[in-house]
């Protein structure tokens, strides 16, 4: 196997990466190959919450540590090792808490200012579910217009981050049963940004130092983030942009062009590229365009900004995190437009051996050697078409070491909870009726989340895409979010036909009769929302068991490498999944720790984490979870079908 | 579109002939054509749907396996 066949299982980042070694250009690849991983920190053994250390305190290896020993074996503070684990894991919850509530904060900011008129080009696109979160908040209906009760929503949008008391408004779509849970547990989050910042309150030196009580803290946080910061952004999105529906698009690095000017949006904020994708296609820009040599614009996505607006255009993806720089090395992109989240700070280093400009635009993420153009959501147009205009007038600077993979794949997008339930039961009767039905037949047995990130330290996309095939030959579903769902689709697991490819045949025969892709696409790492609200519809309608837990389902994130995995784990832990991450896991270094999130969490929350760098080995762990799930509810075994007439009824009424 | 018909085994009897996958044959053009949120017109036929499309948080009358528990 030549040596870039090892570092991806993707042919286009594999050509990339080749050409990136005869470029002279160094990239992550390179760089988990030099910089191997610190072997204390990787297991959350090293403290540097202050300034008496760091402290390291990691077991002893190849002996049997006496009590005395780790007695010892404590950071300058006093703190045990399990203190300091569960410390540095629960920064990692809230750090990924933060990032994805305030994206949130930012989209119920620019929503509330649609709603009075002041973001001009922003407009309700989707009036159902504006009319739903007023359902959901309270917010009078009645006769008041659109705007009025967006006013009322944006501003308890806001309000929910800020709270100081009570509980997320979200909570209220769980299952009941959950909801009580968390109440008893203490795991209902009072606010999104006090459960953040309670956190870092509590891993302060000399605060929390009961590893159990830290790890629930977590617990909340996260629930803050998925059912809170992260459903906020999901939910008024959809309201600005349109609930996704399927759509067509295309992935992988083969969807840049050779002829027009190349302009990739990354990050992960659609409140950007959504207002790029309307300027690129102004007769006025086109026209510019063309009057550089090019033959029109052509827009691409990289990363969960990719996702959104594919979701909703289907707008191409030019590929997933750890094609990044790979897309700058095809030496074919006029223009990288960058946000917020997972954008590494190598791009300008990399585009300056080419001629594409890299353009920050949030002030929360500047990055030296970039172009920065603020990005001005109350005059998005012109921020927008200034960022077009800047991509067009580099075209005639491209070069002639351009080498564009012709690698792209189909992939139907655009499965949100909406949109299930409508294909599994029309409009006149949309249900997740068939789907439950058919899990309790046999024909699939059970449901995966697989989301997540790349990480370097493991082959590119091979982790994904091998879990995902062992799930789906074993008729499980998977519905996918993130960098994950861009890997499954450049395998080409994500249209209808892959479902007679490779899926099981109970599981095969349910996606024809539905016309669904054995493997769906759900959106963006803070549309992992979605998989909430569909695992709280396969509750609700019946005969799965009365919480999330119950359900024959589980989750996976092989290849994370993100504080906002950890927090999306820790949510759908919280919420009653199993979840198995790969890759490497933040706490081994502690077995108390490890064992309070692998094992005793089962017993407080239902879901409970594992961890599991083989995908097959890892499918199995699920796959073994969802046979638990079916055999406790007594759907493990086909029984014989049997057709009642009125005196079987009679009697059965009468027993 | 021809309709196909497949012979699969099942339980009890020895094979049966069942419809196959039918599909129109090419790929989906055009954005609008998953769409399906556009065909509820007005107010009133957006919050009806809410009741019913998703009446496991919306309805009045019905709410799934936890009405048992749970009434209403």
């Amino acid at each position: 196997m030549a040596e870039a066949e090892t570092k991806s299982v993707d042919n286009a980042s594999i050509k990339m990466i080749e050409k990136a070694t005869s470029d002279g250009v160094n990239t992550a690849f390179d760089r988990a190959e030099t910089r191997k991983p610190c072997p204390i920190g990787v297991d959350g053994s090293c403290c540097s919450n202050c300034g008496m250390g760091p402290c390291r305190v990691p077991p002893p290896k190849g002996k049997e540590e006496t009590p005395e020993e780790k007695q010892r074996r404590r950071g300058i503070c006093g703190a045990t090792a399990e203190t300091i684990a569960a410390r540095n894991f629960i920064r990692m919850v809230a750090g990924g808490a933060a990032a994805h509530s305030d994206h949130g904060r930012g989209v119920a900011e620019i929503f509330l200012a649609v709603a009075k008129g002041e973001a001009p080009g922003y407009e309700i696109k989707d009036e159902q579910k504006l009319l739903q979160l007023a359902l959901d908040w309270g917010v009078e209906i009645g006769d008041r217009s659109n705007q009025e009760i967006a006013i009322d929503i944006g501003e308890i949008a806001l309000a929910e981050f800020g709270k100081q008391e009570g509980e997320v408004l979200f909570l209220r779509r769980a299952p009941l049963k959950r909801q009580e849970l968390w109440r008893r547990e203490g795991a209902a989050p009072r606010g999104i940004d006090r459960e953040v910042v309670e956190i870092m309150h509590r891993t302060h030196i000399g605060v929390d130092q009961d590893y159990r009580n830290l790890l629930r803290q977590g617990v909340r946080c996260a629930i803050a983030d998925g059912w809170g910061g992260s459903m906020i952004a999901t939910e008024l999105q959809d309201i600005l942009f349109g609930t996704p529906a399927p759509v067509l698009g295309r992935v992988n690095l083969g969807v840049l062009s050779r002829d027009e000017v190349n302009l990739i949006i990354h990050g992960h904020d659609p409140l950007l590229s959504e207002m790029i994708v309307v300027a690129a296609q102004d007769p006025e820009m086109v026209a510019l365009a063309k009057s550089k040599g090019a033959s029109g614009i052509n827009i691409a996505g990289m990363c969960c900004t990719a996702n959104e607006i594919l979701m909703r255009h289907g707008i191409p993806l030019a590929g997933n995190f750890l094609q990044q720089e790979l897309a700058l090395v095809t030496g074919a992109v006029e223009t990288m437009v960058v946000d917020i989240q997972c954008i590494m700070q190598s791009l300008p280093d990399i585009a300056q051996c080419y001629h594409t400009k890299i353009i920050t635009t949030s002030p929360k993420a500047k990055i030296p050697g970039a172009i920065h153009i603020q990005f001005d959501e109350h005059n998005a147009m012109e921020s927008a078409k200034a960022i077009v205009k800047a991509a067009i007038e580099n075209f005639p600077n491209r070069g002639n070491n351009i080498n564009i993979p012709k690698q792209q794949t189909d992939l139907i997008a655009g499965f949100s909870h909406e949109t299930i339930n409508y294909l599994l039961g029309g409009l006149f009767r949309a249900s997740y009726r068939p789907l439950n039905d058919n899990i309790i037949n046999g024909r699939i047995r059970g449901v995966a989340g697989v989301v997540g990130c790349n990480n370097p330290r493991v082959r590119h996309d091979d982790i994904h895409t091998t879990m995902i095939r062992e799930l789906i030959k074993n008729d499980v579903l998977v519905i996918q979010t993130g960098c994950s769902a861009m890997a499954a689709a450049k395998a080409g697991l994500m249209t209808p036909e892959a479902a007679s490819k490779y899926a099981g045949e109970g599981l095969a025969s349910v996606c024809q009769a539905v016309g669904i892709p054995p493997v769906l696409h759900l959106g963006s790492c803070v549309d992992n929302s979605r998989i909430l609200i569909a695992a709280t519809a396969m509750v609700k309608d019946g005969g799965l068991g009365d919480d999330i837990s119950e359900l024959p389902v589980a989750g996976a994130a092989p290849e994370w490498m993100s504080e906002k995995a950890i927090s999306i784990g820790q949510y759908f832990v919280g919420s009653g999944v199993f979840t198995v991450f790969g890759v490497n896991w933040p706490t081994l270094g502690n077995e108390e720790v490890t064992k309070f999130l692998f094992q005793d969490f089962e017993a407080i929350y239902g879901g409970m984490w594992a961890f599991e760098p083989d995908p097959i080995k890892a499918a199995h762990l699920m796959i073994g979870h969802i046979d638990k799930k079916r055999k406790a509810l007594g759907i493990d075994k086909a029984r014989e079908r049997i057709l009642y007439d009125m005196a079987m009824r009679r009697e059965l009424e009468a027993a | 579109m021809e309709y196909e018909i497949e012979e699969k085994s099942a339980p009890g009897r020895s094979k049966v002939e069942v419809l196959g996958a039918t599909y129109e044959k090419g790929k989906p053009k055009g954005e609008e054509l998953g769409k399906w949120r556009q065909k509820l017109r007005d107010r009133e036929e957006k919050l009806k749907y809410l009741q019913t499309g998703e009446r496991y948080w919306y309805g009045q009358d019905w709410y799934g396996s936890e009405k048992r528990r749970n009434p209403a």
